[in-house]
């Protein structure tokens, strides 16, 4: 584990999780550990199915009947949250622990005016004595997410995709929560919108200086806004570090291939790795390394055993035949802090 | 002679010899029917999954038993004297109607019929008349929702300006006014409940799937491939629309039992012999105030009504469930 | 919204037109001549039988019977009642609506309450005792055959324990020496429920204006003080005891019909509560740290309601026919007993009468229904 220099708000440790299916046990989540400093941003990437929104619905205690949580600890704020009942995380929820959700389009329930769905939460945490202050305070919300407090009284169908995911945003500010989850918050959008978004979100965050959570399946999304990446795979964190580090040389080469997968305009031309198939079905994950079957270097030994960690600095990745400090491609602007 | 490897979109306007056509139709028909066997497997495991269904089956395969038995029971031990449903008597009772006795199971009705017999002879019309109307209502729901469905325009119009009426109306009031004046038997009655089915809102509902069926590549591959309207209609869409008819196929069987035995049971129509009409008989009687004395007068053809009725229907209920994934539970 | 409802007023029009035509072409199809029955009929005098073939036009060629009839019935003649003869079939039928809407309007409401409740109920907690028990007993109460149903109904509460009368409107033993018809008494009745109605509707709405959530809780109480007033004020009005009697004759045919619909609507909203259980609104609103029950009714069943009302239709029309059936068990006089005893005793003038108002009914429910659909989706409202 990196030391962190302030106090973690988040720590998630040893974190495993399956879910019960038709076909047998889904191992979504297995042996997940990071932490998080307030005022961080934490991006976790990887492909679908990987595990990543399965982190983010344990860390809001989110998970669907058939969850089977089989090991682990969230501690947020320094309580573990994980053996609480119902009504214990519902004070945690929104109040520590908000959500900014994927497809925003749907994360707003159609026959409420947007403002009426923030003040519902205002109200269900009594942040507000009265309605008049839940709504100022709404209006305050919307202004900072960059959306006139007029449109508080429209219908989630009156507003365009960006406004919907700004209500969004405002909507996981309603109670001043110390950590956040976005999980894809601009995927839906398109890439001029998506942009101005992040930074926007970006901006808010550091202003308020609370920590964040950053889930995407496109690295190149979350380089611009986190100072630690973790990637994912088969449901494990495969890749760790400051997001400088592991953008200039990535130690994984399923995370040199995550890069790859997106063009690159800085730098010369080059063919960084290849990422074909599909990612392996969780409920019979292949032996040893478990991106074995997809990776370039694999070897006998990645087919047969579990890989060791190998580290660099803060980085660290678990590998059998890590990359070695490649030609450095330019990090994103403002990664590293 | 190689057969190709893979099969020529049926009805391609480049066509090989004929033998070659009726070769490669066949081996089409062949992976069709696997294709269509191993959904149908699925479908089917599924189904079996949910006790519900597993119920009304049962059910729904008692009765049909008890159809069968019907005519072999009066061809061994029973004489049509005694056990005809409509004319027999029981000369072997003093009293009419009697209780249950060895000889006559249920009992005797008002007129000294044997009820049993009269049970038995009756759902052998049930099913008649529930699949007859059923097939009716899905011939037409199904042509008339592809065709709406893949001609748009002032056809689709028509339609579903014509189920939206349909549905509008109160059918059993209607079949009260239909059967009353025109006295409709058993296969009327069938037809006007298939014809009030098949443009009503079957077809409304096969329309819309039929919809999602059309914007599918092989239509358009089809198409292309210079495939008629008929054709495309005939074999790619309806084909695809059968499952869903079959769900609704179910709950038409319901309906027409149900409605048959609400005419029978008003007098209204002009039928020999059914569950309804044995209420009929029992409540123009008197007898049914009488309570539970003379259960085995009302009993019987209530419970049946009831039973093949909620069989069909929550056998509609579970196929739903093969047919419409989203309502199916994640795990069990 | 006034677009859409003059738009919809018209095309009801449309429809009650083409219902009108249907039936009469049908009363015309049968086997039997239609002009012919009038000049059966013994109790009629030789000189209103003239005067109604004059004025139904009974010897002219079927198209222009088929206007004047047409004709005829837009300014609300239906012609005069065989089987009640001398009354007219207008006279019949404004006497023996109100008493099915009552019927009809008290059960849909009751089964739409308590199928969308137990519906919502049983989605949310998959697969306990409380699913099978009410899937199982509502697909019977609603695959039972009605009349069989009703029987043993009338056969348990008035035979067996003798707490409620057998059928028919009213004991004619209590009104004996009423100095008032029962059509009065009814009348007096429906304008109270009405009243109350409104005021129930009214004092919801002021007190949510007002915009302070604790008082919206004093609506209840609010509405059962005006409930009680006006139930002593209608008993102090001399007629209660009248009243009381046409009331108890109105709770088993209601009871009857509420319990094999309400399981329609119950099937219905599981199924459209599975489907929106899964949105991520849901999720949201959990997420958010809201109450499970607020989870459930304010979101995950408020959306469920959409495709419920859509189907409402449905539901209504089977409660329309089943209220045809129920009151053809219990003898009550409403529209649905005047069409089985018009349709049996081939009083033709009053069976084309009662098609056109059962028919005008069902088209009511589904204006109803659409408008309320419009309301309650903001979506639509908003286009």
């Amino acid at each position: 584990m990196t030391a962190s220099a302030a106090v973690p708000v988040l720590r998630v440790v040893d974190l495993s999780l399956r879910y019960l299916t038709r076909g047998g046990e889904v191992k979504a989540v297995q042996d997940v550990n990071f932490e998080l400093a307030q005022g961080e941003a934490l991006g976790l990437v990887g492909e679908s199915g990987c595990g990543k929104t399965s982190v983010a619905n344990c860390l809001m205690r989110l998970l669907p009947d058939n969850a089977q949580l089989v090991a682990g600890q969230v501690f947020l704020d320094g309580q573990d949250i994980l053996p609480l009942s119902e009504d214990q995380i519902r004070e945690y929820r929104w109040q520590r622990i908000a959500m900014v959700f994927q497809a925003a389009m749907n994360a707003l329930d159609p026959v409420y005016k947007v403002g009426q769905q923030v003040v519902e939460a205002i109200e269900a945490h009594g942040v507000e004595p009265t309605l008049s202050l839940a709504r100022e305070r709404v209006a305050g919300l919307f202004r900072m997410v960059g959306l006139d407090p007029a449109l508080m009284d429209r219908y989630p169908h009156e507003f365009s995709g960006g406004m919907r995911q700004r209500a969004v945003i405002a909507m996981a500010l309603a109670c001043d929560p110390r950590v956040i989850i976005a999980d894809e918050p601009t995927t839906a959008l398109d890439v001029i919108v998506q942009d101005r978004i992040l930074r926007e979100l970006k901006g808010i965050q550091q202003r308020l200086h609370m920590a964040i959570i950053y889930i995407s399946h496109d690295i190149a999304v979350v380089a611009e806004v986190t100072d630690r990446i973790g990637v994912m795979y088969a449901g494990r964190l495969v890749e760790y570090g400051p997001t400088a580090a592991v953008f200039r040389a990535p130690l994984h080469p399923y995370t040199a291939a995550l890069m790859g997968s997106f063009p690159s305009i800085a730098g010369e031309k080059r063919v960084l790795a290849n990422l074909s198939g599909e990612p392996p079905n969780l409920i019979d994950p292949p032996s040893g390394c478990p991106f074995h079957p997809r990776c370039l270097h694999a070897t006998d030994v990645c087919r047969q055993e579990i890989p060791p960690r190998v580290e660099r600095g803060d980085q660290w990745a678990d590998c059998w035949h890590p990359l070695e400090a490649a030609p450095a491609l330019e990090p994103a602007d403002n990664g590293g802090t | 002679m190689i057969t190709p490897p893979n099969f020529p979109p049926p009805g391609s306007a480049s066509d090989p010899p004929v033998v070659e056509v009726g070769h490669s139709r066949l081996r089409l028909l062949i992976a069709r029917t696997r294709l269509a066997l191993h959904s149908f497997r699925a479908g089917w495991s599924i189904f079996m999954e949910s006790r519900i269904g597993v119920l009304s089956l049962v059910i729904i395969g008692v009765f049909a038993i008890m159809a069968v038995a019907h005519p072999i029971l009066m061809l061994t031990i029973w004489d049509a004297e005694t056990y005809d449903p409509v004319t027999g008597y029981a000369f072997d009772q003093v009293d009419q109607p009697s209780a249950p006795s060895w000889r006559h199971p249920l009992g005797t009705d008002p007129l000294g019929r044997d009820v049993l017999s009269q049970l038995l002879w009756s759902t052998r019309s049930e099913f008649v008349l529930g699949i007859t109307a059923a097939l009716v209502t899905v011939a037409i729901a199904t042509t008339v929702g592809a065709v709406s469905a893949y001609y748009g325009g002032l056809v689709d119009v028509f339609f579903m300006r014509l189920a939206d009426l349909i549905i509008a109306l109160p059918g059993i009031s209607l079949l009260i006014v239909l059967s009353a004046l025109f006295k409709l038997n058993l296969f009327y009655l069938a037809l006007v409940i298939g014809i009030l089915g098949g443009f009503g809102g079957t077809a409304i509902i096969l329309k819309s799937q039929a919809l999602s069926i059309k914007v599918k590549p092989y239509i358009e591959a089809a198409r292309v491939a210079g495939g008629g309207h008929f054709h495309i209609i005939f074999v790619h869409i309806i084909p695809n629309l059968l499952p869903l008819s079959l769900l609704y196929m179910m709950f038409t069987v319901t309906s027409a039992i149900f409605a048959e035995a609400v005419l029978s049971f008003l007098g209204l129509l002009d039928l020999r012999m059914s569950w309804g009409i044995m209420i009929h008989t029992a409540n123009t009687g008197g007898y049914l105030m009488g309570g539970t004395r003379y259960w085995w007068l009302v009993v019987p053809a209530g419970a049946s009504i009831t039973l093949l009725c909620s069989a069909f229907y929550l056998g509609g209920r579970a196929l739903d469930e093969v047919v419409n994934p989203r309502l199916r539970r994640r795990h069990d | 919204m006034t677009g859409y409802l003059v738009r919809r007023a018209g095309q009801m029009v449309l429809t009650l037109f083409l219902i009108f035509t249907f039936a009469f072409f049908l009363v015309q199809a049968q086997p039997g001549d239609y002009a012919s029955f009038y000049a059966l009929d013994p109790d009629m005098p030789p000189e209103v039988k003239d005067q109604l073939r004059a004025s139904f036009g009974l010897d002219k060629p079927l198209w222009e019977q088929y206007l004047i009839h047409l004709k005829n019935t837009v300014t609300g003649n239906f012609g005069v009642s065989f089987g009640h003869f001398p009354r007219p079939v207008m006279d019949v039928l404004i006497e023996r609506v109100p008493r099915t809407a009552v019927l009809f309007l008290t059960a849909t409401v009751l089964s739409f309450y308590i199928g969308f409740f137990l519906g919502k109920a049983i989605a949310w907690r998959r697969g306990g005792v409380l699913e099978y028990t009410a899937t199982i007993s509502g697909a019977t109460l609603f695959t039972v055959f009605t009349p069989a149903f009703a029987l043993m109904m009338i056969w348990i509460f008035s035979f067996r324990l003798g707490w409620l009368p057998v059928g028919k409107f009213l004991d004619p033993l209590v009104w004996r020496h009423a100095e008032v018809t029962a059509n009065h008494v009814f009348g007096q009745m429906l304008l109270t429920a009405f009243l109350l109605t409104v005021f129930a509707f009214l004092a919801l709405w002021i007190l949510r204006k007002t915009g302070r959530v604790g008082l919206t809780r004093w609506a209840g109480p609010l509405i059962a003080v005006a409930a009680v007033v006006a139930l002593l004020l209608l008993s102090l009005s001399g007629i209660g005891g009248l009243a009381l009697d046409i009331l108890k004759h109105m709770i088993l045919p209601i009871a009857t019909l509420t319990l094999i619909s309400f399981a329609g609507t119950m099937l219905l909203t599981r199924n459209s509560m599975l489907e929106t259980v899964r949105e991520d609104y849901v999720m949201a609103a959990r997420a958010k740290g809201l109450p499970e029950k607020l989870v459930r009714d304010r979101h995950a069943a408020r959306n469920a309601l959409l495709p419920v009302v859509t189907s409402l239709v449905y539901s209504l029309i089977f409660a329309i026919d089943g209220s045809v059936i129920i009151e053809g068990v219990f003898s009550w006089p409403g529209t649905g007993l005047t069409l089985l005893q018009a349709v049996r005793t081939e009083d033709l003038p009053l069976v084309m009468g009662a098609m056109v108002f059962i028919g005008l009914f069902s088209l009511l429910a589904h204006l109803i229904v659409d408008v309320l659909y419009v309301y309650l989706d903001p979506r639509i409202r908003y286009q």
